[in-house]
């Protein structure tokens, strides 16, 4: 009883378990009955079954600390965050409806340019993005599709409702995230989840594996995985990945280009490669192509590709359709595009190339947060509330050097989901990263996501990088 | 499979094996000392097997304990079972795909378990024997997990290529390191906890009791170590079983020459038609010499064959 009485809510914040009188909502009844029968020892008791069974399994990364490396788990919490069935039918309508768009303008920009030609876009905000890629110029790619795997952020307003706050087309990461949390959460509810009629994700690394053989027109195609290397912070899901689809691991030294092929070096003597899920970023792919200096990619990748000789997953160049300053441009591709409304709204973005735009975030920089365009995981924001004078000045000296490069959007609310911590139940706010893949057969979207948690008190940031968690992820059908 | 993977596999288990031969070791210098006080027998060991090459001055019951801690877990060093195990992890970790989950979570476990700062100060209040004992149980559990677990194709071939390559050179250190005792020493050798505790640490005390009835004698020991083919850390044991696994890579791979299977083939049947008058008349330096010179060949073809072939 204890445990949910004392709760005590954000202001101003949707909370996912409880309205703003504090009555619990319908999905999470069940659940709330749990917790009246749970003492806390128990639940610490699944805490520290959880953090072990992570321990144990290795899904860790490393932390270097005067030459010691040391594993640490990225922190859990146990309370699964419950969206209804009815909800998530829109945000995969959603979400299905955002990446065709997404799609069909990466191929318009690197062919015929419509958009651009039509002023729906400003052609200056593409050419001089780092993100487009010139050697993808008039390049068909299988099925044209560029996007085939991206992870969508949401977060909620105050009203509950659902809003994008980025895309991810590159190389969205955390899915082997979800899939874990769900792993030991069953263990922790073994009773709940089919009573809950909760949604299965097991199924993804299967769905993920057809769907990249699905790309290739041989009947059994080389699929195989490719990674930095053991040193990277996503190491762990790599090789979940791998394992789960039973494909090769491989590290760019592992592969060759030879006449336009790519092959892997084996213990057999070589072997060709035909689908390749790269988890390296487009500068590091071909030092033949982009930086000189990458060793972590295959000298003369990009040009077997343009040859169509192997498949790369997602597309070089689809970097550009989630860049922030392309995010604000979104809604309107729907609308070019698909002619029809977007089913998930944007959050309301200024942008700073906008004359009107860039004077009202000047006069108001204290209510908004601001970010760079090409900026992730947190760095590079300015958060109005809680800059101080001389962080606001600097901030505006780099805006009036290239304004093209930020934009501001209101500060947020994120939605709130109890969290144990220190013996109770405390809020925390959450966003929704579900994931979805776009092979030949169309969109699919795997029922579920990763719910990533802010563990600090009154904290918005929610990346694994400044001190965030996650949870499991439950779509409730009952 | 990717000669990096196939690499990484056979590292795995040499450093595993490895891992395994250090701890036997360290338990049965450690209860020699018991019997002897000869805490010197220490430098012995922290030459051949740490690689440290200055006498650390070795005299009581406390240095005992402190050599032990700088064997298990000194940072510094890459020949400690801390380093060793990490990078067994490593391997291990490379090649996730590969192996089966729980040997993945055997040696995982284990690395957890060996870098854990309650379990040091643990060791530091307790007893060594039942300290190292408790580590030799991730061994046996690596062993039988690898055993019932992992299926019979390329990575458990290279797996344990890497595990009998590594067993074959712990076995040779030792014959080396006793002959040199042998020629140097002016004692009366045949003092039996002398042999008594060489046999306890390659494991094969038991199978030595059973077969020469307690009677130490260099030659049956000698001939035990290296012909003996029931005795599964013997150089003709571990040759054999390299054979079976290279035969079956040959299969699986089809590589183009076959330097390896020939020079592998050529060392079984070598063993096979060697008896202990012939090493005698040899002379075992010779011998030892011989063995060590084809497993350098055979190393040197492990790796132009599957490693870092030429393309």
């Amino acid at each position: 009883m204890k445990l949910v009485q004392n709760y005590s809510q954000y202001p101003e914040m949707f909370d996912e378990m409880f309205d703003k009188k504090g009555i619990t909502r319908d999905i999470y009844k069940n659940f709330e009955k749990f917790l009246n029968r749970s003492s806390v020892k128990n639940l610490n008791n699944m805490k520290e079954f959880a953090q072990q069974f992570f321990m144990n399994q290795g899904v860790t990364f490393t932390v270097y600390d005067n030459d010691e490396g040391v594993e640490k788990i990225f922190p859990f919490d146990i309370i699964p965050r419950i969206i209804s069935y009815s909800d998530w039918k829109i945000i995969e309508s959603g979400i299905k409806q955002r990446i065709t768009a997404l799609n069909l303008f990466i191929k318009d920009i690197y062919h015929e340019q419509f958009i651009l030609n039509d002023n729906i876009i400003p052609a200056e905000l593409i050419i001089s993005n780092p993100n487009y890629l010139r050697e993808m110029r008039n390049i068909n790619v299988p099925n044209d599709i560029y996007t085939h795997i991206s992870g969508i952020d949401l977060i909620r307003n105050e009203d509950g409702k659902f809003f994008v706050l980025e895309d991810n087309l590159r190389t969205p990461s955390g899915v082997s995230y979800m899939l874990e949390n769900r792993e030991i959460t069953r263990r922790l509810y073994p009773e709940m989840i089919p009573q809950e009629k909760v949604q299965s994700i097991s199924d993804y690394p299967n769905l993920l594996y057809n769907k990249l053989k699905s790309l290739s027109n041989k009947k059994n195609p080389v699929v195989v995985m490719l990674t930095p290397g053991l040193y990277n912070s996503a190491y762990y899901e790599h090789t979940a990945l791998a394992r789960l689809m039973g494909v090769e691991l491989v590290e760019g030294s592992d592969l060759v280009v030879d006449n336009h092929y790519v092959f892997m070096k084996t213990a057999g003597g070589l072997k060709t490669v035909d689908v390749i899920y790269r988890r390296i970023d487009d500068d590091f792919l071909d030092p033949l192509n982009f930086k000189v200096d990458s060793v972590l990619g295959v000298a003369g990748i990009m040009d077997s590709f343009r040859q169509g000789n192997v498949i790369l997953i997602n597309c070089p160049g689809a970097g550009i359709a989630d860049d922030k300053a392309i995010y604000t441009y979104v809604p309107d591709m729907i609308s070019y595009y698909l002619n029809e409304e977007p089913i998930l709204e944007n959050i309301k973005t200024y942008k700073l190339t906008n004359k009107d735009e860039k004077e009202y975030v000047l006069k108001n920089i204290d209510k908004l947060v601001l970010k760079r365009t090409d900026g992730s995981g947190g760095y590079g924001m300015l958060m109005g509330k809680s800059a101080t004078q001389d962080e606001i000045d600097k901030y505006k000296l780099k805006i009036k050097k290239e304004p093209e490069m930020y934009i501001a959007q209101p500060t947020l609310n994120l939605s709130t989901s109890p969290c144990l911590i220190e013996n109770s139940l405390h809020p925390r706010c959450v966003d929704l990263r579900p994931f979805a893949i776009y092979g030949s057969d169309g969109i699919e979207v795997c029922p579920g996501g990763l719910s990533r948690v802010a563990l600090k008190k009154g904290s918005l940031v929610v990346n694994s990088s400044q001190g965030g968690g996650s949870k499991d992820t439950w779509i409730v059908k009952n | 499979m990717l000669s990096r993977v196939a690499n990484n596999l056979f590292w795995m288990d040499r450093y595993m094996e490895r891992s395994y031969g250090l701890l036997n070791l360290i338990k049965t210098n450690y209860n020699s000392t018991l019997d002897t006080g000869d805490y010197d027998s220490w430098n012995g060991i922290l030459r051949s097997y740490m690689g440290v090459d200055k006498n650390i001055s070795n005299e009581n019951y406390q240095d005992s304990i402190s050599v032990i801690d700088y064997m298990i877990f000194n940072n510094s060093n890459p020949n400690t079972l801390i380093n060793m195990i990490t990078k067994a992890r490593e391997n291990a970790r490379s090649v996730q795909e590969h192996i089966s989950r729980e040997i993945w979570i055997s040696i995982n476990k284990y690395f957890l378990k060996i870098t854990d700062k309650k379990f040091y100060k643990y060791y530091k209040k307790n007893d060594p024997i039942d300290f190292i004992n408790e580590l030799t149980q991730f061994h046996h559990i690596y062993y039988s997990v690898a055993d019932i677990s992992q299926e019979r194709g390329n990575a458990f071939c290279f797996m344990n290529l890497g595990k009998y390559f590594e067993r074959i050179l712990q076995s040779i250190d030792f014959l080396s390191v006793k002959i040199d005792i042998l020629e140097s020493s002016k004692n009366d050798l045949n003092e039996s906890y002398f042999w008594k505790n060489l046999l306890i640490s390659i494991g094969g005390y038991q199978l030595y009791i059973k077969t020469y009835k307690s009677i130490f004698n260099v030659e049956n020991i000698i001939e035990m170590i290296t012909i003996n083919q029931f005795f599964p850390r013997s150089i003709k044991f571990s040759v054999d079983k390299l054979y079976s696994h290279i035969t079956r890579l040959n299969e699986f791979n089809k590589p183009e020459n076959n330097g390896l299977i020939f020079l592998t083939g050529k060392m079984k049947n070598e063993l096979t038609y060697t008896s202990i008058s012939s090493i005698k008349e040899e002379g075992l330096k010779n011998f030892v010499y011989k063995i060590q010179y084809d497993l350098n060949s055979i190393s040197k073809e492990i790796n132009n064959t599957y490693f870092y072939q030429n393309i």
